[in-house]
């Protein structure tokens, strides 16, 4: 610090406040020289005890601390950028071109480089960006008053945003615009906003799994292209109608003939008739010289007593399919028989073979299990819907031979006997509480005027190098400042953050005069014993 | 400033020897006013300017609901004569870049700002609004911001050029007692050092200032009325108030202690130097907890190896505060 009055020749405008911090040339020009490094603090004693040693230590160490908080920064004029602080928009605008830092911070508008308040005020900490406002450069402490208010943000936010960037996070001001919905992260939106451009026109191969591996799928018009294309997305993301009316009553048929894995030639059918000939497919612009094997056909209904479909199990000595009526097919998709041999042949029809331990387990549990299979009344049931009476009824029966001192109380268990299919209906008939998870009925929360909100998006620093501020991706953790004087947040509030911020966990930052502690709430679900 | 280091660390090391009995005298006769001279030593020029600046308030700008202090002869000031020691929340000058050591402005807790306010050793003040539209620009002002720069690049110019000069110099110098080098190559350079020296703007060194300089506006900064205290008045930071007082008075030095689940961290000297006693919580005289909590704050002190000391100021002013410290022994 410089007494200005005492050093040599002052200029008009020094002033002979004793107090002034202004350096002087000379000590600028003696501070491109100083040191950089800080110094170690020592270790700290238990109790005074009036000694000299420890008055000593403690008048070197104050010493030491005056010498390092009352250091001014001093910079060559050339490394700083200039910059200017608007007030009307609360924003920072760079009259020179930015140096390292535009990485990752500020934002371009209209040819001009801008910065936030915040990122502007940080910098002139680290010494980067000489702000002027009124022509005037910015102290620190200016730039505390001016920048930091309600309108922009406030002196806790503040502390958090440098804590975070001194550690070397890139922080940014949180949008809630710009968090991708729910929906959208299911459909994998996210991402297809990124490579839309790169990606769509290349997809020849179509994703759906149903799609049978020996159906040719080389021949690609842009037309047909579109049509399947259509068609995965009606499959996929159920919101795109298709737009040719024939494609519509080529989707059923369409499906039906993907989930069988046959192809058949018309005209050169075997004895069998092709099961797709008795049907009845639904449509009314179908040609009917299309399918001349097809004749009966009456309405609208799928008459499955008359479909029979290609049996090529074990039992079936049937090997080569039939192509199938190219009617079915979508336009231009030729249909070829086809040799099932190589796929049987894949099949593992070998004998299992049980080690020792599993065939003694197998026979005793012959002794006292049965086989649903084996069971008589089973085997009449024609359909599920009988099964499930069967196992009622069984149910029921079981019912009279309760005990009395159990069922005929006022309090009753929760479950009887054979009422639960399985372990984890049982676990449901019994349990008291249900799980709920963070995110349970928070889609419907409405922010309050005075509540929390999230103020950043932090991602870590070893990004940095690969870090585009156009397109910053997932940040690692979403920021909520509060203070330990307000009040500690209460459920309400975190499921409405949480849902606001996604899937991004949210991280309260708590100042303390000064002090800043992190917390954040985990949700997990309690192990079950089984899944239901 | 310097002036006052070599007088300041006598009267530092004075103090220390002595007790801490000795300091809350000193600290009690500041409160009621005097202003005691206790440095014989110091001749009466330096003498006059502590006088001065000890009875000069210290400016505590408050940014928000938190008191600030910017400038180190204050920070400085308010340690050594009040032990009031607050918390460093902006970047070091020197690492900006590193959270470990952090550097000026100095946060206060409300009850020191309140302490220097009621013993009148400060005054709160507030920067005012800027308005927006009162973008114009003083000229006389920027004038001299203006010429100032220019003097200082014209100083630093200088300095340059001695420098540089000091170097040839010793470089030939070097080079004559090396009778085999001649020194003409040397020589002509330093006769034309001056002509063809050239110190860029670019080179220049310039000062960020951190306490608001008087080179630029000076805000209207009102002072602040009693009204315009950051947080309503109620009974809790009544109660706080009163415990900060009495345990600055005894002579502990103070810190707040939110990390810790408590009001205060209590130190027996100064922290830079010592470790924290106690944590003090501050619990209304007649308030009522469960017994639940008094376990979670004897937890909280074993598991930190700290004191959990509850404090609550009695009814009357005179009567001081009770305190309760609370040790976990252990069962038997």
């Amino acid at each position: 610090m410089a007494d200005c009055a005492e050093k040599g020749p002052a200029a008009a405008c020094e002033n002979d406040d004793w107090s002034s911090e202004v350096l002087s040339p000379s000590e600028l020009f003696a501070a491109r020289t100083r040191d950089h490094k800080l110094p170690a603090r020592g270790q700290k004693d238990f109790l005074p005890d009036g000694t000299q040693r420890q008055s000593e230590k403690l008048r070197r160490g104050l010493e030491e601390h005056w010498k390092l908080v009352s250091e001014e920064r001093v910079e060559r004029q050339g490394s700083l950028v200039k910059a200017e602080w608007k007030p009307k928009d609360n924003v920072v605008v760079l009259k020179c071109p930015a140096g390292k830092f535009w990485q990752t911070m500020g934002y371009s508008e209209q040819g001009k480089q801008f910065l936030q308040s915040e990122e502007a005020l940080y910098l002139m900490e680290c010494g980067n960006v000489e702000v002027f406002y009124r022509e005037l450069p910015l102290s620190v402490q200016e730039g505390y008053e001016l920048m930091l208010s309600n309108r922009t943000i406030s002196l806790q936010q503040y502390q958090v945003f440098s804590h975070l960037k001194r550690l070397g996070y890139i922080v940014n001001r949180f949008d809630a615009s710009a968090v991708p919905s729910l929906y959208e992260r299911q459909l994998n939106l996210v991402q297809r906003r990124d490579k839309a451009d790169r990606h769509h026109r290349k997809r020849k191969r179509s994703r759906s799994p149903s799609r049978s591996k020996d159906t040719p799928e080389g021949q690609s018009q842009t037309g047909e292209n579109t049509e399947q294309k259509a068609h995965e997305d009606a499959m996929s993301s159920r919101e795109e109608s298709q737009n040719s009316g024939s494609s519509t009553c080529m989707i059923p048929s369409e499906r039906a003939a993907a989930c069988s894995m046959e192809v058949k030639q018309e005209g050169t059918s075997e004895e069998r008739s092709c099961w797709w000939d008795s049907p009845l497919v639904p449509q009314s612009e179908q040609a009917q010289d299309r399918q001349p094997h097809s004749p009966q056909r009456s309405g609208l209904k799928w008459d499955f007593s008359r479909i029979s479909f290609p049996n090529l199990g074990l039992d079936c000595p049937l090997t080569s399919l039939q192509a199938p009526d190219p009617g079915l097919l979508p336009s231009a998709v030729p249909a070829r028989a086809c040799d099932v041999s190589a796929w049987l042949q894949k099949l593992n029809l070998r004998e299992e073979r049980l080690s020792r331990r599993e065939r003694e387990q197998q026979d005793r549990e012959r002794q006292y299990k049965r086989g649903v299979n084996e069971d008589r009344e089973v085997r009449s049931c024609r359909n599920w819907q009988d099964y499930k009476e069967l196992l009622q009824r069984r149910s029921r029966q079981s019912c009279r031979k309760w005990p009395a001192h159990l069922w005929n109380e006022a309090v009753k268990p929760l479950t009887a006997p054979g009422q639960a299919t399985s372990t984890g209906d049982l676990l449901q008939q019994i349990g008291m509480m249900q799980p709920s998870r963070l995110l349970d009925e928070a889609a419907g929360l409405v922010e309050d005027s005075g509540g929390m909100r999230i103020s950043f998006d932090v991602y870590q620093a070893d990004t940095v190098a690969e870090f585009k501020k156009s397109n910053p991706g997932k940040p690692y953790s979403r920021m909520c400042v509060c203070s330990f004087d307000g009040p500690v947040p209460d459920l309400r509030t975190l499921k409405r953050l949480a849902f606001q911020s996604g899937d991004v966990p949210v991280t309260y930052a708590v100042v303390d005069n000064g002090d800043i502690s992190f917390y954040s709430f985990k949700d997990f679900q309690l192990p079950t014993d089984c899944c239901h | 400033m310097e002036l006052e280091t070599e007088a300041d660390g006598k009267h530092e090391a004075e103090m220390q020897t002595e007790t801490i009995m000795e300091m809350e005298r000193e600290v009690k006769t500041h409160t009621e006013g005097e202003s005691v001279e206790r440095d014989p030593e110091s001749d009466t020029r330096t003498g006059e300017v502590k006088r001065e600046r000890e009875t000069e308030p210290v400016r505590v700008c408050v940014s928000g609901s938190a008191p600030l202090l910017w400038r180190s002869a204050d920070l400085r000031l308010v340690r050594e004569r009040m032990g009031i020691v607050g918390t460093l929340v902006g970047s070091l000058a020197r690492q900006p870049r590193q959270n470990c050591r952090l550097g000026r402005p100095l946060q206060l807790l409300l009850e020191e700002a309140r302490l220097l306010k009621d013993t009148g050793r400060a005054v709160l003040v507030k920067g005012a609004e800027s308005e927006c539209d009162d973008d114009r620009v003083n000229v006389e002002v920027e004038e001299s911001y203006t010429k100032h720069l220019q003097h200082s690049y014209q100083e630093q110019g200088r300095l340059a050029l001695e420098e540089k000069k000091r170097v040839l110099e010793r470089v030939m110098t070097e080079r004559l007692r090396d009778e085999a080098l001649t020194d003409q190559p040397i020589r002509e350079r330093l006769s034309s050092l001056k002509s063809s020296f050239s110190f860029p703007h670019s080179a220049m060194m310039v000062q960020l200032c951190t306490a608001r300089a008087r080179l630029g506006y000076a805000p209207d900064e009102r002072d602040w009325l009693a009204a315009d205290w950051p947080l309503p008045r109620d009974n809790k930071q009544e109660v706080r108030y009163r415990v900060y007082q009495d345990l600055r008075q005894q002579g502990y030095y103070i810190t707040s202690a939110g990390k810790f689940g408590g009001d205060y961290l209590i130190y027996p000297g100064d922290p830079l130097r010592f470790h924290a006693h106690f944590i003090a919580v501050c619990v209304p005289i007649k308030s009522e907890s469960p017994i639940s909590d008094f376990l979670c704050l004897a937890r909280l002190g074993a598991n930190v190896k700290k004191t959990i000391l509850l404090c609550s100021p009695s009814e009357t002013e005179s009567e001081g505060v009770i305190y309760t410290s609370i040790q976990w022994s252990g069962m038997v």
